[in-house]
């Protein structure tokens, strides 16, 4: 018998009982829509976060200290490995338009309303451009502020709505770590999980010298003036850091160069870590709607044993039996698995329309659950189909 | 199709000391159903095995229609000796050799006429397997209703299909079992007057069934008792014997 008469004959009786069909196919087609609707999640978060990078510009790139290293001993601080005196003198290599030094350090910050525990970053004038930052109102940090240890602050979104809600923060007064500041302006709403809108930035003179008394950075943020650069600045940036800190030739590097790409590539696994778990967690529902299939296929085995025996009395072969039992539980199972993909979709647009999550159904999604429907009806179906193949005939042709 | 040789073209079916027994040898349970009969039926002929429940009639049309495999002797089908044929095999023989016609029809009931005369043709890998089923949906008088499925058949129509599909594959031996059991008297002896028919255009038959009225159209009559054959002969004479068997 050919297959396509098979599949013909298999898709009259999955038609020819139509109940029996969708609740067959009921845990493939959770299964399938689940595991489709978690890819997009963690889909869209990716692209939400290689956007967000890409935004800081393409040709960043940073520079973070590392602990020193003596021997085989890893010393339990971090050393004050990078200074400002490191970020100017990098700013003089071919190549680099632009060095934004950066301090960070975590304060309490107070209103005369509310206070926050926030993460206080001292930054300089390139620093808005380097990381693409949006002012929501007010003014941004000058070079003057910088020179001049003006005690000016800039508020994160969620930080300012904390400590003036209700009223705009611009113009009001805020104590860092116990010191008055101005708030000259508020940073725009981000709404992701870099952290800015929960943090607070203030000069990097005075992050250092008036707020944490303490001269080593977090990181050194290069702007490139082309991509081309990157690898020429790398190890310009390296062997002047090395100079600079007299690391002898035995010696590991006390910092880190990393550019936009590794950065993204990291971010990347990070998310795609997270998306597989969760796809694991929806796939294991996929296990449940193979064995659903197997079930109903069981069942069905048992109601059409007379038909099994009128098909062996006119000539079906053992393997025709097998062929027919398997390619219907394939075509329930991919059914199953198509509707499933369309279910995915639409949940996925709801999560992105109501849940307030970027998602992005990718295509490897749906070409993979359509393969593991298929390999779910094989594996799941085998069995059944077997037990059909294997028969007696007398026997099957004397069931009622 | 195997080619056969000249002696087995005129003997379709040829058995000698067949047996079919059940369950363990020696155990309680143990029912010699079919003892050891022989016999050949000729190309052609027409024969009716018969018998009260429990002869061994319905064993040995297992049997013969290779749906089962005698536990001792040898069965001939068109000279070859089913012992020595695998699962496959007999698959085969039973869709190209054998056409079967059951008491309670036996048609798929989710395909219509039509497809369910062509099911033998999908097995056997038939080229054209469409025209050739609507021929023999003709030759039982029913290529009108070829797109009704069997629940919109009454019982004569649906023996014409299950008939046609016996023959649609031009099988040697026609196997009948009650045949006409499960009709009304006028309609059971249309299906009979049509079997008689394609018997005459060439079909060799052989029906199991207890209606003597019946085995006295065929020309010979095969008498079953306990696993034995007790008459073989013309169908006046065996039937007549059978009476006086039941009577005395």
């Amino acid at each position: 018998m050919q297959v396509r008469d098979t599949t013909k004959s298999a898709w009259r009786s999955l038609v020819g009982n139509p109940m029996r069909t969708v609740l067959t196919a009921l845990g493939m087609i959770i299964g399938v829509a689940s595991v489709v609707a978690v890819l997009s999640v963690g889909e869209g978060a990716k692209s939400s976060v290689e956007s967000r990078i890409r935004s800081l510009g393409s040709n960043l790139l940073t520079v973070r200290p590392t602990s020193a290293k003596s021997g085989a001993v890893r010393s339990a601080g971090t050393r004050a490995s990078l200074t400002r005196a490191d970020a100017e003198a990098l700013g003089q290599i071919p190549g680099v338009t632009a060095v934004s030094p950066e301090a960070t350090g975590s304060a309490q910050i107070k209103s005369t309303v509310d206070n926050v525990n926030a993460q206080v970053t001292g930054v300089t004038e390139p620093y808005f451009e380097a990381r693409a930052v949006k002012m929501g109102e007010g003014l941004s940090l000058t070079t003057a502020d910088d020179r001049e240890m003006q005690r000016v602050a800039l508020l994160g979104a969620t930080v300012a709505t904390t400590l003036f809600p209700g009223a705009s923060a611009v113009g009001e007064r805020v104590q860092i770590a116990g010191k008055s500041f101005r708030v000259v302006g508020v940073l725009a709403a981000t709404g992701d999980m870099t952290g800015s809108d929960d943090g607070v930035l203030v000069p990097l003179t005075v992050h250092q010298k008036a707020l944490f008394g303490s001269d080593a950075l977090g990181s050194i943020n290069l702007q490139l003036e082309s991509e081309k650069d990157n690898d020429a600045v790398q190890s310009a940036t390296s062997s002047m850091l090395r100079l600079r800190h007299r690391l002898a030739a035995t010696q590991e590097d006390d910092f880190e160069i990393r550019s936009q790409t590794q950065m993204l590539e990291t971010m990347s696994q990070v998310t795609g870590t997270f998306t597989a778990l969760l796809g694991a967690v929806a796939a294991v529902s996929l296990v449940v709607g193979g064995i659903g299939i197997m079930n109903i296929m069981l069942v069905s085995v048992r109601e059409r044993t007379r038909e099994i025996g009128v098909r062996m009395a006119v000539g079906a072969r053992r393997r025709d039996i097998l062929l027919q039992f398997l390619v219907e539980s394939v075509v329930v199972s991919l059914a199953g698995g198509a509707i499933g993909v369309l279910l995915g979709y639409g949940a996925s647009y709801l999560i992105g329309s109501f849940g307030g999550w970027s998602t992005v159904v990718p295509t490897y999604a749906v070409t993979l659950a359509l393969g593991v429907s298929v390999a779910i009806g094989l594996v799941f179906g085998v069995s059944p189909a077997r037990r059909a193949s294997r028969l007696d005939p007398v026997e099957a042709l004397r069931t009622e | 199709m195997t080619p056969m040789s000249a002696a087995s073209r005129s003997r379709p079916v040829e058995i000698e000391d067949l047996e079919k027994v059940y369950g363990e040898p020696g155990s309680e349970q143990m029912v010699r159903a079919v003892a050891g009969i022989s016999f050949a039926v000729e190309e052609g002929e027409s024969v009716a095995v018969i018998g009260p429940s429990g002869c061994g009639k319905s064993s040995l049309l297992n049997v013969l229609g290779c749906l089962d495999r005698p536990t001792a002797g040898i069965y001939r089908l068109g000279g070859r000796n089913v012992a020595d044929l695998d699962d496959d095999e007999l698959a085969a023989l039973r869709n190209r050799h054998i056409g079967f016609v059951f008491q309670s029809f036996n048609l798929l009931p989710r395909m219509d006429a039509i497809e369910n005369v062509e099911l033998p043709l999908l097995y056997a890998g038939t080229k054209n397997s469409r025209a050739t089923a609507e021929e023999a949906l003709g030759r039982v008088g029913l290529a009108e209703r070829k797109h009704h499925l069997p629940n919109q058949l009454s019982g004569g129509q649906k023996q014409r299909v299950a008939i046609a599909r016996a023959i649609v594959t031009r099988p040697s031996i026609l196997l009948c079992d009650e045949p006409t059991g499960a009709l009304d008297s006028k309609t059971g002896q249309d299906v009979l007057s049509l079997l008689l028919q394609l018997n005459r255009e060439g079909a060799t038959l052989i029906m199991v069934t207890h209606d003597l009225g019946i085995a006295r159209h065929m020309s010979r009559a095969i008498q079953m008792r306990d696993g034995l054959i007790q008459a073989d002969g013309r169908p006046s004479l065996v039937v007549g014997a059978f009476h006086e068997g039941e009577m005395g």
